[in-house]
C-alpha cells in the first residue's frame, strides 16, 4: 500500500502556482463549455428561473379567483397541470413556488458551502485551541434539537413582529446555520490528511501565506466533497422549506412553495388518484437538483488539469 | 473484530431472504378458494343500529379477517399505555379503559345520562345532595364485588392534592373538596358512604351539570388502594399498566407502540362477551382504510378522516360497512374581543357574511362536513330550531354595507380606514392543518374584497395557545370538542375558565348561570335554546362548521349501536363475529 | 492514542454541559409548556392549570429547573415522562431498540449499494449506468419519504400481500425465538426497502466523488501502468484512499442509528423511538424529550471521538494531536 501511495503531484500543484490566474480561469471556462453536460445543466437551470420569475406573467390564472367547485380537476387543455382542491391552477402555482424554492434552495446552499467550507478549513487546518473551539461548537450545534429550535425561533420571529413576508431571508440564514456542521466536519477531516502531503510541503517551502495555502491548494482538493454536499443542500433545503413553513418561518400562505405543494398531498389517495399535484413539485426539484448537479460535476473537471475531456 | 460486526448483518440479510421466499410461498396457497361458498346471510342477536351504511358484497370480505374467529382487532390512534381511566389522557387510551373499566353513568344515545355502576340516583334540590344507588351485582374482574367504597375510593384519588390526571372533579363543587385538596382536612366532608351499595355527595348547589362532574369511572381500592394515604397515589400509579376493572374485557398485554391484548370477562355484569379476544392495534392515517381492506383490522375507530375520498374509497372494498356521525365539537374563527375592532357586533357579522364559509368547508371535508352557525352540536338536545337562527351565508354585499355602517370607510388603496387606521386582520393559523390551509387563501381573497387585508402567520398549536393565553391575537382557528352535557360555561361565561378571547355578554352569563341551575331537562332546554341564539346573533366567534367522524367495519362483526355521544366501546360485551 | 482518547473524552465533559444548558434552554424557552397542550379540554381552569404546574415543577424557576433535572440526570434518573406516565428511561428503552435494529439493517444495506453504485459510476463515468443512476438518485432524494413508502405498500403490502401493512409483529402472535425473528424480519422488509432507497443516492454520490478523485491521481495511473490488472487497482489501490472521507459520514451516522425516523415510523407504523419523541416535542413532554437529546448529544461526542481515531488509523499520515 506504501510505495502507491504516492500523493498529489508536484508538478500540477506547481504549475497551477506559477501560472496567472486569468489563464486558469479562462482554461476552466473553456473546459467547462466544452463539456455537453455542463451545458445541459445551465439550460435547464436557466429554464427553470425563466420558468418561475418570468412565466407567471404569461398565465391566464394571475388574477383568477379561489373556486372550489373546479377543484381536483385533472390536467386539460384550460389547466395543463389540473386545479389544486380549491379550484387553483397548479401550473401558476408551480411556477410561483419555484421562486421561493429556488431561492431558498440556492441561497442556504451558499451559505452552508461558505460557513461549513471556512470553518472546516480552519479547523484542520490550524488545529490546536481553534480547531477544538470549532468542532466543541460544532458537537454542540450538531447535538442541538431541530424542531424545538424552529418552533422557538417561529414564536421569537412572531413576538418581534417582524413581517412575515421577510422571514424568508431569515429562514435562508438559519438552515444554513443549522446545517453546516456536517460539511465543516467532512472538510476538516480530508485537510487533516492533505495537509501532511507533499505538495504542502511544498508550498511551506515556497513560504506562501497561510490563506492562500488554504484557498488555492487545500480548497480545491476538497471542492469533490463540497459539490456533492452542494447539490444534495439544494434539493435538501427545497424540501425541508416546507417543514419550516408550518412553523411560521418559512413562506405564509398562499403563497406557495415546491416542498409545501408536495407535502400537501401526503395521503394514499391524493397519491394515486391525483398525481398531477405531486409529480410537476416532485419534477421540478429534481430537475433542478440534477442541473445544479451537472454544473457542479462539470465545474470540478473543468478546475482539474488533468481531467481531458 | 470487522468480522464480528458484519455477522448479524449477514444474518438479518438470510432472514429477509428467508422472508422474501416463505411469503412468495403463501400468497399462492391463499388465492383458490373464493366465493364458492354462497351460504345464507348469517345473522347476529343486536343487528347494528341504523346510521349504518351496510356493505353491499359480504364475499369479498378478506380471508386473512375470517380466519379469525374469536378474536376483534379494532384499529386506532396509538394507545399511551396509561391504563388507568383516572390518568389516561388520550382519547385513545379512553377507548382501552372503556373496555377495562366501568362508570357510574353512562350516555345514551342522544347525550343524556343514563344508568350504569349506578342503577338509580336521587337530587335533592333542598339539601344539595345526590345519592347514587349501586348496582348490587357487579364484581371487579378478580370477583370481588363492587361496592361504595370503591366509588369513594375513586374520588379520593381524584381530589388527591398529588393527583395529576386530566379529570377535574373540584368543578362538581363537591362540599369539603377544596379543604382537603389544598388544605389539612384528612377526609373530604361532601362525600358518604350510606351503606355498601348507596353512597351520598354533598355539594355546595346541585346544578344541571353535577351528574356530569360527578360521573367518573370507578376502580377497586382492594386493588389500587393498598397503601393509599392523603398525598400518596404511589400504589394507584405503579399499577398504569396492569389493569383492574368491573369492565367487559380483562387486560392481557400491551406491546408498546403496536398493540393491547384483551380477552372477555366472563363475569360482566351486562353478561359474557361473545367474541373472546380483543385487539386494539395502533393504526396511522396513510393505511387505515388498508388494513380493513387487507382484512389486519375488523373495527377503525380514529384514523379515517370522513370525507368523500375516504368514503368512495371504503365503498369500493365492498365489505365495509361505514358511519358517519356528527362530531361532537365545532371549528370557529375567534375575534380578540378586547380589540376596539372585534367589539361592534357589526363587523363581527361583516367578517362572517364576507367570508365564503361552504367553499372553506367543502375543499377540506368534499361535501361531508356543515357549516354551522351556532356553536353547539346540531344532534345534541340543546340545538336550537334551524329556523330561529340568522344563517350567515356567503353576502360580500351585505358584509361591505355593514362595515360602511360601523364606520369602516374604504380609502383610495382599496382598503378600509377608521380613524385613519388601516383595517388590517393578523390571523394566527395553527400548522400543518388542512383547514387552515384552506381557510387562508380563501380569507385573504374574500377580505380583500371587502377592503380588509388579512395577513395570516402560521405557528406551531402549543406557541399559538401561548399567545392566545397571553392575549396577543387577533383572529385564530381551532375546534372545539364538546362533552354530551352542553353548558358552554367555560367558553361563553365572561368569567369561564377557557373564555380567552374576553368575551362578555351581561345577557349570554344570565341565561347560562339559569341553564346550569336549572335541573329540569325541558326548562334547561328552553334555556339554552335561548341561549344559542343570543350567541348566534352576537357572534362571539365566526362559526364555521361540525364534521364528521367516520367509523368503519368489516361487516362480518355486528352488534354496534353508536351514535355521536355513544361510542362502540358501550356495544363491546353485544358485538359478535358472524361466519361467512 | 490513549492520550489523544483520554484528552478527547475530557474535553467533551464541558461540551457536554454546555450542551445541556443550550437543549435545556430551548425547549423551557419553547412557548408552551405541557399543561397548554392540555388546555384544550374545556373543563380546565386556571387554579388546575396552576396546580399542574407546580406538581411538575414547571412554575419554578429556570436554573431551579435546570439543576435539578441535571442534577437527576447524573444520578441517572431522567424524570417522568408526562404523556406516558412512566420513568423516561423506561420509554426510551420500549422503543429505542426497534428503532436501532431497523437502523442497523438500512445502514447495512445503505452502505453496500451505494459502494457498488458509486464506484461503478465513477468507473464508468458519464457512462449510460453514470447517467441512469444519477438521475435515480435524485429522483428519489427529490420525493420526500412518504411517497415511496406510500408506494411500497400500496404494492407489496395491498396488491401483492407479499408483506405485512406496517407494524413490527403479527397482530396477537406469540411467537418466541426463530419464529418471532422471522416475522419481524417480514415487518422490516418495506421500511428498510424505502429508507435504504432514499438514503442510498446522496451516499453513493460521495462515493463517485471521492472515486473519480482518487483514479485521476498519478498512483493509480503508476499502479495500471505496472500491468496491474484493473480489478486490482480499483479495489485495493483506489478505493481504500476513495473510502477515507467517507468514515467521518460513516461515524457521523452512528449516532442516527438510536435517533429512529420519524416520517417512515409512522408510516410503516414501526413501534420507534422518532414518533414516540415528535409527539413529546408537540406536547411539551421536556422529561422525555431532554432524555432522548442528551442520549443522542452523548453518542454523538461519542462518535465524533469515535471518528478521529478511525481517521488517525485509518490514515497514518495524520497526527492525533
Amino acid at each position: 500500500m506504501d510505495q502507491v501511495n504516492v500523493n498529489q503531484p508536484l508538478d500540477y500543484k506547481k504549475k497551477n502556482n506559477l501560472k496567472k490566474a486569468p489563464s486558469i480561469w479562462r482554461d476552466a471556462f473553456h473546459r467547462f463549455l466544452k463539456n455537453k453536460y455542463a451545458i445541459l445543466g445551465l439550460v435547464i437551470l436557466t429554464f427553470m428561473f425563466l420558468f418561475s420569475f418570468v412565466g407567471p406573467y404569461f398565465s391566464p390564472y394571475l388574477d383568477a379567483k379561489i373556486d372550489v367547485s373546479k377543484g381536483n380537476q385533472p390536467p386539460s387543455a384550460e389547466h395543463w397541470l389540473g386545479t389544486d382542491n380549491l379550484g387553483r391552477d397548479v401550473l401558476l402555482r408551480l411556477m410561483l413556488a419555484g421562486r421561493i424554492s429556488l431561492t431558498i434552495g440556492i441561497a442556504a446552499t451558499l451559505i452552508i458551502v461558505l460557513i461549513g467550507g471556512m470553518l472546516g478549513s480552519i479547523a484542520g487546518y490550524y488545529g490546536g485551541w481553534l480547531d477544538v473551539i470549532i468542532m466543541r461548537l460544532a458537537d454542540i450545534i450538531y447535538a442541538m434539537p431541530g424542531l424545538p429550535i424552529l418552533i422557538m425561533l417561529g414564536a421569537i420571529m412572531s413576538d418581534l413582529k417582524i413581517p412575515p413576508p421577510q422571514r424568508i431571508y431569515y429562514v435562508m440564514f438559519i438552515l444554513g446555520f443549522i446545517s453546516w456542521v456536517g460539511l465543516a466536519r467532512l472538510i476538516r477531516s480530508q485537510i487533516l490528511s492533505l495537509k501532511e502531503q507533499e505538495f504542502m510541503l511544498a508550498t511551506e517551502v515556497l513560504g506562501l501565506r497561510d490563506s492562500k495555502k488554504i484557498i488555492k491548494h487545500l480548497f480545491p482538493n476538497v471542492l469533490p466533497t463540497v459539490i456533492v454536499s452542494a447539490t444534495l443542500g439544494v434539493a435538501g433545503a427545497i424540501l425541508s422549506e416546507s417543514a419550516l413553513s408550518f412553523l411560521g418561518l418559512g413562506v405564509i400562505p398562499p403563497t406557495p412553495s415546491w416542498g409545501y405543494m408536495l407535502s400537501a398531498a401526503n395521503n394514499m389517495i391524493d397519491f394515486a388518484k391525483r398525481p398531477w399535484l405531486w409529480i410537476p413539485p416532485g419534477v421540478a426539484i429534481m430537475l433542478t437538483v440534477v442541473a445544479i448537479n451537472f454544473i457542479g460535476d462539470a465545474l470540478r473537471d473543468a478546475f482539474d488539469p488533468r481531467q481531458k475531456i | 473484530m470487522l468480522r464480528k460486526k458484519w455477522l448479524p448483518l449477514v444474518v438479518t440479510l438470510i432472514f429477509i431472504l428467508s422472508v422474501f421466499l416463505t411469503s412468495c410461498g403463501k400468497t399462492e396457497t391463499q388465492t383458490p378458494q373464493q366465493s364458492q361458498e354462497q351460504k345464507t346471510t348469517p345473522t347476529a342477536s343486536v343487528q347494528d343500529s341504523d346510521n349504518w351504511t351496510k356493505a353491499k358484497d359480504t364475499s369479498k370480505i378478506p380471508e386473512a379477517s375470517k380466519a379469525r374467529t374469536d378474536t376483534l382487532i379494532i384499529g386506532l390512534h396509538e394507545p399511551k399505555g396509561v391504563f388507568n381511566p383516572l390518568y389516561s389522557e388520550t382519547s385513545y387510551d379512553n377507548y382501552v379503559n372503556s373496555a377495562i373499566f366501568d362508570s357510574l353513568l353512562e350516555v345514551d344515545f342522544d347525550g343524556t345520562y343514563i344508568p350504569s355502576l349506578a342503577k338509580s340516583w336521587d337530587i335533592d334540590k333542598d339539601n344539595n345532595t345526590i345519592t347514587f344507588h349501586l348496582r348490587d351485582d357487579v364484581k371487579f374482574s378478580d370477583g370481588t364485588p363492587l361496592t361504595a367504597k370503591d366509588v369513594e375510593f375513586s374520588y379520593y384519588v381524584l381530589a388527591d392534592p398529588t393527583y395529576d390526571g386530566p379529570i377535574a372533579l373540584s368543578a362538581a363543587g363537591i362540599k369539603g373538596f377544596k379543604e382537603y385538596n389544598e388544605g389539612n382536612a384528612d377526609k373530604i366532608e361532601g362525600i358518604k358512604v350510606i351503606d355498601d351499595h348507596t353512597i351520598q355527595i354533598q355539594l355546595e348547589k346541585v346544578l344541571g351539570t353535577s351528574l356530569s362532574d360527578l360521573n367518573i369511572p370507578v376502580i377497586p381500592q382492594h386493588y389500587y388502594g393498598k397503601d393509599f394515604a392523603k398525598g400518596k397515589l404511589d400504589g394507584v400509579k405503579a399499577l398504569e399498566q396492569q389493569p383492574l376493572g368491573s369492565g367487559p374485557y380483562v387486560f392481557e398485554k400491551f406491546v408498546p407502540g403496536q398493540e393491547v391484548r384483551l380477552v372477555a370477562n366472563e363475569n360482566y355484569w351486562k353478561g359474557a362477551p361473545k367474541i373472546k379476544h380483543l385487539i386494539y392495534k395502533t393504526t396511522t392515517e396513510e393505511t387505515a382504510v388498508q388494513m380493513l381492506q387487507t382484512g389486519e383490522t375488523d373495527y377503525e375507530t380514529s384514523n379515517i378522516t370522513a370525507k368523500k375520498d375516504n368514503v368512495e374509497l371504503l365503498e369500493s372494498l365492498g365489505f365495509v360497512d361505514y358511519s358517519l356521525l356528527p362530531t361532537n365539537g365545532y371549528g370557529y374563527i375567534a375575534f380578540n374581543h378586547k380589540l376596539p375592532k372585534f367589539q361592534d357586533v357589526r363587523v363581527r357579522k361583516a367578517l362572517a357574511y364576507g367570508l365564503n364559509r361552504k367553499a372553506i368547508v367543502d375543499a377540506v371535508y368534499q361535501g361531508l362536513a356543515e357549516v354551522r352557525d351556532v356553536p353547539q352540536s346540531k344532534v345534541s338536545w340543546a340545538y336550537p330550531d334551524e329556523k330561529d337562527i340568522i344563517h350567515y351565508d356567503y353576502n360580500p354585499e351585505k358584509a361591505k354595507q355593514l362595515l360602511d355602517e360601523a364606520g369602516w370607510k374604504l380609502g383610495p388603496d382599496g382598503y378600509r380606514y377608521k380613524d385613519g387606521q388601516k383595517f388590517t386582520i393578523h390571523f394566527l393559523a395553527s400548522s400543518p392543518n388542512p383547514v387552515n390551509d384552506a381557510l387562508v387563501p380563501m380569507a385573504v381573497e374574500n377580505y380583500k374584497e371587502l377592503g380588509i387585508e388579512f395577513v395570516a402567520e402560521p405557528l406551531e398549536f402549543n406557541a399559538i395557545i401561548d399567545k392566545v393565553n397571553k392575549g396577543d391575537f387577533e383572529m385564530y382557528f381551532m375546534a372545539w370538542g364538546l362533552t354530551p352535557e352542553p353548558d358552554p360555561y367555560t367558553i361563553f361565561f365572561s368569567k369561564g375558565s377557557q373564555n380567552k378571547i374576553g368575551y362578555a355578554n351581561p345577557k349570554v352569563d344570565e341565561l347560562i348561570l339559569k341553564g346550569r341551575e336549572e335541573l329540569d331537562m325541558n326548562k334547561r332546554k328552553e334555556i339554552y335554546h335561548e341561549l344559542y341564539k343570543v350567541l348566534n346573533d352576537d357572534l362571539p366567534y365566526i362559526f364555521l362548521y361540525q364534521r364528521n367522524d367516520l367509523n368503519a367495519k368489516n361487516s362480518r362483526v355486528v352488534g354496534f349501536q353508536i351514535s355521536s355521544f355513544r361510542d362502540f366501546t358501550y356495544s363491546l360485551y353485544q358485538a359478535e363475529i358472524l361466519a361467512y | 492514542m490513549t492520550q489523544f482518547i483520554i484528552r478527547r473524552l475530557l474535553q467533551s465533559i464541558p461540551t457536554l454541559i454546555g450542551a445541556s444548558i443550550i437543549i435545556f434552554l430551548i425547549f423551557a424557552m419553547a412557548p408552551g409548556d405541557y399543561v397548554t397542550s392540555q388546555l384544550q379540554n374545556p373543563k380546565m381552569t386556571e387554579e388546575r392549570a396552576a396546580q399542574l404546574r407546580a406538581l411538575y415543577g414547571l412554575d419554578k424557576p429556570l436554573p431551579q429547573r435546570y439543576i435539578s433535572w441535571a442534577s437527576g440526570v447524573l444520578k441517572g434518573d431522567l424524570g417522568d415522562s408526562l404523556l406516558f406516565k412512566k420513568p423516561v428511561i423506561q420509554v426510551i428503552n420500549d422503543f429505542i431498540w426497534n428503532s436501532f435494529i431497523l437502523g442497523v439493517a438500512i445502514m447495512f444495506f445503505e452502505w453496500l449499494i451505494a459502494s457498488i453504485v458509486g464506484i461503478y459510476s465513477a468507473v464508468r463515468q458519464y457512462s449510460v449506468f453514470d447517467t441512469i443512476a444519477t438521475l435515480l438518485v435524485f429522483i428519489l432524494y427529490s420525493l420526500p419519504s412518504f411517497f415511496l413508502g406510500l408506494v411500497m405498500l400500496k404494492v407489496f403490502a395491498v396488491d401483492l400481500k407479499w408483506f405485512p401493512l406496517g407494524g413490527m409483529i403479527t397482530t396477537g402472535s406469540n411467537y418466541t425465538g426463530w419464529a418471532h425473528i422471522v416475522d419481524v424480519a417480514k415487518h422490516m422488509v418495506l421500511p428498510v426497502a424505502t429508507l435504504t432507497l432514499i438514503s442510498v443516492g446522496g451516499l453513493s454520490r460521495y462515493f463517485r466523488a471521492n472515486m473519480l478523485e482518487v483514479i485521476k491521481q498519478d498512483y493509480i495511473r503508476t499502479a495500471r501502468a505496472k500491468g496491474l490488472k484493473e480489478r486490482t487497482v480499483i479495489f485495493k489501490h483506489a478505493l481504500r484512499n476513495a473510502l477515507l472521507p467517507l468514515i467521518t459520514l460513516f461515524t457521523l451516522e452512528l449516532p442516527s442509528l438510536f435517533a429512529g425516523a420519524m416520517i417512515t415510523e409512522r408510516i410503516f407504523n414501526w413501534p420507534g423511538i422518532g414518533k414516540v419523541v415528535l409527539e413529546g416535542i408537540y406536547i411539551r413532554d421536556y422529561p422525555l424529550f431532554l432524555g432522548y437529546t442528551m442520549l443522542i448529544t452523548v453518542l454523538t461526542i461519542l462518535a465524533n471521538i469515535l471518528a478521529d481515531v478511525l481517521y488517525g488509523v485509518a490514515d497514518p499520515r495524520v497526527r492525533l494531536k
